[in-house]
């Protein structure tokens, strides 16, 4: 599929603000309106906040698996993984409230709304479209765990569905995903 | 009021207005407040989810049905039976109990949508079998020889050194990584611990022949103990050839040799610590099989592959 022929990353805005420089800002105190304005405007987009960067493996479009940095980045209301395998670089924008992910094409230069993401736990494995980009990614996989126990709790493969609203429009797990629905 | 409490409540009272992005990221920045790490909301407007059957077999007791509440699904709703349909993946960015991890310690992780079932299932009805076997021999001699002065002396054990009693109701008994997969998910290094015939600790050989022991419960028996754990939702283990409850999910490194961890024994729950390089529990050298059963147990949850 055409969309995961990537080669750059999405436009990153340059000043990448720390916990620590921010809360020093707010520790001078006394910024009054100008502080407030800036508060009630978070998250500033082009902020960001690196979670953590992951070496594991990747395995593009089902072809045997590769080494691989998994860059994980919060951004506003986002979540980029940036996939670097060799000198190309992948990005997911994962956000939530509703979920949504999308994948940045960097030919249109903008975020294409994937059709479908997996997830297999025992295999530590997380999909984009498909098999188009797999990646171990068991960070990924124990947030999402802890975000959701009771749901979560003896499932092992997960799908999710996304509309042409980018929104999730049907889920399953384990053998519920040989379930066909009309 | 101080500058600092004002802005403090200025800050309590702006989050209370914004929406609930602005409000976590808010959060988030500021030193002290909970919020990057917090629970995810459930995720809305799912459209359909469908329950049902754990990756083996599902169906059954386990899951399925929609009578679970999504997570912090508001004390005061109706349940309208839906709550529990939830989209099953997230933003994935809420920082597990665990923290992060910077790199794969097994060179046999491979991303694949497919059940690893070629070392699991091949293993898990021989090793239960073997399990089984293996524990109702061991446990028959070891019950009727030691475990009778096994459990005065573990009694005594508990009474004077297992003295950290936990609440259960407090612990995290399922952090993320404690799913089917746990051994990659692990997020600390491992893989160090075990793949010897006789464990390496100096006081081994002359206790282990004075308990009549010649080796402890091997890493695929516990891996495997593990595994059935996780798959019905269990949150121990049962030490083998002993009484003790290992609550597996508590298994925590303090160090790059040692763990803490929870047990449950003599219907108490207890908090100890082990050295898997000195084999020691709580500081001194195991007391007795069960003991050393337990030692082997936690270290192999922690360290050892899987």
């Amino acid at each position: 599929m055409a969309l995961f022929m990537l080669t750059m990353t999405p436009p990153v805005s340059s000043g990448i603000t720390t916990m620590s420089k921010r809360s020093t800002a707010l520790s001078c105190g006394g910024l009054g309106t100008a502080l407030s304005l800036a508060l009630l405007a978070a998250p500033l987009p082009g902020q960001t906040e690196l979670l953590y960067k992951l070496d594991t493996r990747c395995s593009v479009k089902g072809a045997e698996p590769v080494a691989c940095t998994v860059e994980a980045v919060n951004e506003g209301t986002a979540t980029l993984y940036r996939h670097r395998i060799g000198n190309e670089t992948t990005t997911v924008r994962i956000s939530d409230t509703p979920v949504r992910m999308a994948l940045w094409d960097a030919s249109s230069k903008q975020w294409q709304s994937l059709k479908r993401a997996s997830a297999r736990f025992s295999a530590n494995t997380v999909c984009f479209n498909g098999r188009q980009l797999c990646v171990v990614n068991p960070n990924y996989l124990n947030s999402v765990r802890e975000g959701n126990p009771a749901g979560m709790a003896q499932r092992d493969l997960v799908k999710v569905n996304f509309g042409a609203d980018g929104r999730i429009n049907a889920s399953c797990y384990d053998d519920g995903c040989e379930v066909t629905l009309k | 009021m101080t500058p600092r409490t004002q802005l403090t409540g200025w800050l309590l009272l702006s989050s209370l207005a914004m929406p609930f992005g602005a409000a976590e990221a808010l959060a988030s920045s500021v030193p002290g407040m909970p919020g990057g790490t917090s629970a995810h909301q459930a995720p809305d407007a799912l459209l359909l989810a469908r329950g049902g059957g754990g990756g083996r077999g599902g169906g059954g007791g386990r899951g399925g049905g929609g009578a679970h509440r999504a997570g912090g699904g508001g004390a005061h709703r109706p349940q309208t039976g839906f709550q529990a349909a939830g989209g099953g993946l997230d933003r994935g960015s809420a920082k597990p109990s665990g923290g992060w991890s910077n790199r794969l310690s097994s060179d046999k992780a491979r991303p694949s949508l497919d059940r690893p079932v070629a070392q699991r299932d091949g293993n898990r009805n021989l090793n239960r079998d073997v399990n089984r076997d293996v524990n109702r021999d061991l446990s028959r001699n070891v019950n009727r020889d030691v475990n009778r002065n096994v459990n005065r002396d573990i009694n005594r054990d508990i009474d004077r050194n297992w003295n950290r009693k936990v609440d259960i109701n407090g612990v995290n008994l399922y952090p993320g990584w404690a799913r089917p997969g746990w051994g990659v998910a692990r997020p600390w290094n491992y893989g160090w611990y075990g793949g010897w015939n006789t464990p390496t600790w100096g006081w081994w050989g002359a206790r282990a022949a004075a308990w009549g022991v010649g080796a402890l419960a091997t890493a695929a028996i516990i891996n495997d103990a593990v595994d059935d754990a996780v798959d019905d939702h269990v949150s121990y283990i049962v030490v083998p050839n002993s009484d003790y409850q290992l609550l597996y999910g508590t298994v925590s490194p303090t160090s790059s040799t040692s763990v803490s961890f929870d047990v449950t024994a003599n219907g108490s729950t207890y908090q100890l610590t082990a050295d898997c390089s000195a084999g020691t529990l709580n500081g001194r050298e195991p007391g007795s099989p069960a003991d050393a059963e337990l030692l082997n147990a936690a270290c192999q949850v922690a360290y050892g592959s899987t």
